[in-house]
């Protein structure tokens, strides 16, 4: 098998292929499904940032929020077509992405991260006082996204397998940039910054490239997302959205991908699982990860090295 | 070590074949319904009251045998005050756990959300709590009903009280989400229509911890009342400011349907002291049904009622619609909902007018003495519903510019 796609992917992308097959399913976790699913593939394009690059970004939701409010607004004008959306998100954020890397990547270290905050704030302000974009209420009320005419993606089933194949093509994407020349500079970046420069390598426009990857994968997540909710609100781009798509990275375990993916995964289920079941769930939650973070500080797929597999994060 | 192993998941095995056996043989039939709101978060008071009074309701109609010979079971779920979980456990609630009504939730902004749900999930919808005034009108839908008076009904019948009896220049001070927003512009424009002068209007953040950056600006608007559309802890923390600051005693108050919770009131009872709240509940009215309403209340839960009667009329009307359609099909009952009239609700009989399925509720302007909402005024719900406008536009050329007047 290639770098890219190795037999366990294609087994375990065929395994969820087959989840709506299961007999007795109730449809609504085929919806949890997407969630769970979209969350993890966001938190693995974050860890192109945190992971591999060692970058910490707390502006993610802005990406998330723009690719929604992106789909949103051509929704509610019509335009139904699913390629349209994906197309005029990778434009919208793509340009946000851009300003937001130029200038958050000229920094280091915690300066970053408040950039990237600071910038995904002022995002959020911005469609959460506009009117024109339904203020705090957003855009809600949205008809079914078309795969193409006439093919409307209205079930569970459909927008489950429209995530599972975003989830394909996001994993593909991030196991190209890692296992190329790309991203042995970003992990040695990462690790020795300037030594990294004094090589030669422009890391400032490393770091602006894989931001930019990194926030494409991101936004074409949130451009999904009304397809499946039918509304984008102010709500998608606060910064604690932002921390639970790190939350998601550590619980996984830092420069792995397919572990801020369980990690995601694990997250949306456990909140969705324990908000049913008791009114102060977030305690729960934080107890759990709490112990996560102190026993497992590698993450849930850690739990690999005890199982006497190799390295498991990447090294320069 | 094995041995042991094997006994522990013997055992095991035994007991959970025991737990789930007594279900299998005698299980009674039964309906789930589900409760959505906020369980925790600036409006955890009305998610807690909507709450009990299901409970209630439930309890009453289990009492009786239930709903079409089915036992009823409430779902409770928390929507966080915000859309995407609100959606996310509305999906809960009808793709597994097959709610045949959901009420909830409790902000407009959630309710809106979950209105989308409802209707592509056919599952009939009651709102108790929420008054945006999107949900009667473009939001609308046939499984959609309330009995929460929305924001252009309490408009209707605070502004001709504020015009004649409180002041002619208001400014209007709201929570700048859906239900303040839309609270806002209801009253802004009934107000103006009776000849009443807005001097100023600002929102605040939904969950603001610090009001008095707006305080200036009301102090320098030359109003003679205060007209306030906030709710649940956001409230509270404004009457304290306002107080400290010395405005309620310069201003006239008034506000909306869920200003404050009675329970809320003796806490603040001095800030509060004259304030002027449309409300469709309180236990200091001497209404007949009312009274016997918040006895049943207060004797279940030991405080009381509130707000909640809504929750509680709301499923009534809900079993009625069911034994009157004989069937739990959504189709069915919502027609059987259209028109229809209950006697046994928190203040006597009410109907559901067919055109917008909104109950046609009287209500009541209360003002604030020593911490109790006292009866001041009787509004007919028939003078506050106005037009049915499903469809239409709730807000087509409305402005929120000042219109001065020399």
């Amino acid at each position: 098998m290639s770098r890219v796609l190795t037999w366990r992917a294609l087994l375990t992308l065929a395994a969820l292929a087959a989840l709506p097959a299961v007999p007795g399913l109730p449809r609504y976790y085929l919806l949890l499904a997407f969630d769970a699913l979209l969350f993890g593939a966001i938190a693995m394009s974050l860890d192109l940032l945190m992971g591999y690059t060692g970058l910490v970004s707390f502006g993610h939701a802005a990406f998330y929020g723009l690719g929604a409010y992106a789909t949103a607004i051509l929704m509610e004008r019509g335009v139904l077509s699913l390629w349209a959306c994906l197309g005029f998100s990778v434009l919208v954020v793509g340009a946000y992405a851009l300003v937001v890397s130029y200038f958050a990547t000229a920094r280091r270290g915690i300066y970053f991260a408040l950039l990237t905050l600071i910038f995904a704030e002022v995002v959020y302000t911005f469609f959460r006082y506009t009117q024109t974009f339904g203020g705090s209420d957003g855009i809600q009320g949205l008809p079914d996204a078309e795969l193409w005419r006439g093919v409307p993606i209205d079930t569970p089933e459909r927008k489950y397998y429209l995530v599972l194949a975003y989830l394909a093509l996001a994993y593909a994407t991030c196991r190209v940039v890692v296992t190329s020349h790309f991203g042995r500079v970003l992990v040695a970046i990462r690790e020795n910054e300037d030594r990294a420069r004094f090589l030669g390598y422009s890391v400032q426009r490393y770091k602006m490239a894989v931001c930019l990857i990194s926030a494409l994968l991101t936004g074409l997540a949130g451009a999904i997302y009304p397809i499946r909710s039918a509304f984008a609100t102010p709500d998608l781009m606060v910064w604690t959205e932002s921390g639970e798509f790190i939350i998601s990275v550590m619980i996984g375990g830092l420069g792995t991908l397919v572990g801020p993916i369980i990690g995601g995964v694990f997250f949306t289920i456990l909140r969705d699982k324990v908000s049913s079941y008791v009114d102060w769930y977030f305690i729960v939650i934080g107890v759990v990860l709490i112990v996560i973070v102190l026993f497992m500080p590698k993450g849930l797929l850690g739990f690999r090295r005890l199982l006497g597999f190799k390295q498991w994060r990447a090294t320069a | 070590m094995k041995r042991v192993s094997w006994l522990v998941l013997l055992v095991a095995v035994a007991a959970g074949v025991a737990w789930l056996a007594p279900a299998a043989v005698s299980q009674p039939k039964v309906v789930k319904i589900g409760d959505l709101g906020s369980k925790v978060g600036v409006f955890e008071g009305y998610g807690k009251y909507q709450t009990w009074g299901i409970q209630m309701a439930v309890e009453e109609l289990n009492a009786k045998g239930g709903v079409l010979g089915h036992k009823v079971e409430i779902i409770s779920e928390d929507d966080e005050t915000k859309p995407a979980p609100a959606v996310r456990k509305a999906e809960k609630l009808i793709l597994q756990d097959d709610v045949k009504l959901i009420v909830g939730a409790v902000s407009s902004g959630a309710t809106m959300a979950v209105m989308d749900v409802t209707k592509k999930h056919r599952t009939i919808h009651w709102n108790s709590v929420s008054c945006a005034e999107f949900m009667r009108t473009t939001k609308f839908h046939k499984y959609y009903f309330s009995n929460q008076p929305d924001s252009r009904m309490q408009a209707n019948g605070l502004a001709k009280y504020i015009v004649d009896k409180m002041g002619k220049k208001v400014y209007i001070f709201y929570t700048d989400y859906a239900m303040g927003q839309s609270d806002g512009r209801q009253f802004k424009t009934a107000f103006e229509k009776l000849g009443g002068e807005v001097v100023g209007v600002a929102g605040a953040p939904l969950d603001t911890k610090d009001f008095s950056p707006w305080f200036g600006a009301i102090n320098a608007s030359g109003a003679d009342v205060l007209f306030l559309a906030f709710a649940g802890t956001d409230s509270l923390r404004l009457m304290t400011q306002l107080h400290s600051f010395g405005m309620t005693k310069k201003y006239r108050l008034a506000g909306i349907d869920c200003f404050l919770l009675q329970q809320d009131l003796a806490s603040i009872a001095e800030p509060m002291e004259g304030f002027v709240q449309l409300n469709h509940f309180s236990a200091y009215n001497p209404d007949a049904a009312m009274q016997a309403f918040n006895q049943k209340f207060k004797k279940k839960f030991g405080v009381d009622a509130n707000i909640a009667a809504g929750a509680y009329d709301a499923v009534l009307f809900w079993a009625a619609a069911v034994e009157k359609a004989k069937s739990f099909d959504p189709d069915k009952v919502a027609e059987a909902h259209e028109g229809m009239c209950v006697d046994g609700t928190h203040i006597g009989r009410q109907c559901i007018r067919k055109d917008d399925h909104q109950v046609v509720m009287d209500m009541h302007l209360y003002q604030v003495k020593d911490g109790k909402n006292l009866p001041i005024a009787r509004i007919a719900g028939s003078d506050t519903i106005g037009e049915a406008m499903v469809g239409k536009d709730p807000v087509a050329g409305f402005t929120w510019e000042l219109k001065k007047k020399n």
